[in-house]
């Protein structure tokens, strides 16, 4: 029984467009899939040609042109979220104001796959660089990340 | 009983409810389209079939032709969201005499799906 009765409200309170915003919200954001070093384990500098990374990678979202390179670049990036309203249960003692007392943070990092080709297509080098785990959620938006 | 009530009118009041919501920007590059673009077609005939390019960049004397999709999906339930943006890319190259070069275009990517659940844990290793 109330195991059916709280599926029941569940089910309304997903279904249900709320009036106020809850006091609490996690987020998350992404742009495409992250590529792995394993996905590309099948690059051979100055053998493997772009289309042949295209056919296992899908295409890349950038395409630059540096010098006499051509650069292909993927992108993944990711991005959390979070806030807090402390504020949110005022409204109950305080009818009239709702004043917010919101606190919280995120991050958002970007992973590039970066293919570096010949006039010819033949890829030259291949790289990564990893920003993506920099996105993180934040509880607590105060003081500064012990980074040395 | 009574208590029971009294939480889950808590939690909902608590809940903002739920939103589900996709967009896309630019059109759909259709794969036979692409497949129809020969190596040697010209700027003209590349157009007639895909239309204008998003963006035209220079590259190593090369002209190249950007088309782009992106596509967002966003689940949005109690306090959790997740939106999920995939983006589809073609390029055209054309060589110095104007000419189909090279078509890069990859494998499909999967499908975007709609999640709400911010977090890794538990079903990301």
């Amino acid at each position: 029984m109330v195991l059916r009765v709280g599926c029941a409200f569940f089910l309304l309170a997903v279904v249900m467009s709320g009036c106020v915003r809850g006091p609490l919200a996690w987020q998350r954001f992404t742009l495409n899939q992250p590529i792995s070093e394993r996905d590309v384990a099948f690059i051979v500098d100055g053998t493997t040609r772009l289309p042949e990374v295209l056919d296992r990678l899908g295409s890349p979202d950038d395409i630059q042109s540096v010098g006499r390179w051509i650069i292909a670049r993927y992108h993944f990036s990711d991005g959390r979220y979070f806030r807090a309203d402390y504020g949110w249960g005022l409204r109950f003692v305080i009818p009239y104001s709702s004043p917010d007392l919101v606190m919280g943070g995120g991050g958002f990092g970007t992973d590039i796959f970066q293919v570096t080709c010949d006039a010819q297509w033949v890829v030259q080098d291949h790289a990564f660089a990893w920003h993506a785990n920099s996105s993180e959620f934040r509880l607590w938006p105060f003081g500064e990340d012990q980074q040395q | 009983m009574k208590p029971l009530w009294i939480v889950l009118l808590i939690v909902l009041s608590l809940s903002p409810g739920c939103a589900f919501i996709r967009g896309t920007y630019g059109e759909e590059v259709n794969q036979g389209d692409v497949a129809a673009i020969k190596k040697g077609a010209t700027r003209t005939e590349v157009a007639t079939i895909l239309g204008a390019p998003d963006r035209i960049v220079e590259a190593n004397g090369h002209e190249v032709h950007h088309y782009y999709r992106f596509d967002v999906k966003s689940g949005y339930i109690l306090f959790f969201s997740r939106t999920n943006v995939k983006s589809e890319d073609v390029f055209v190259i054309f060589d110095q005499a104007g000419l189909v070069e090279e078509v890069l275009v990859g494998r499909k990517k999967p499908p975007l799906e709609f999640q709400f659940w911010p977090f890794d844990w538990p079903f990301d290793s």
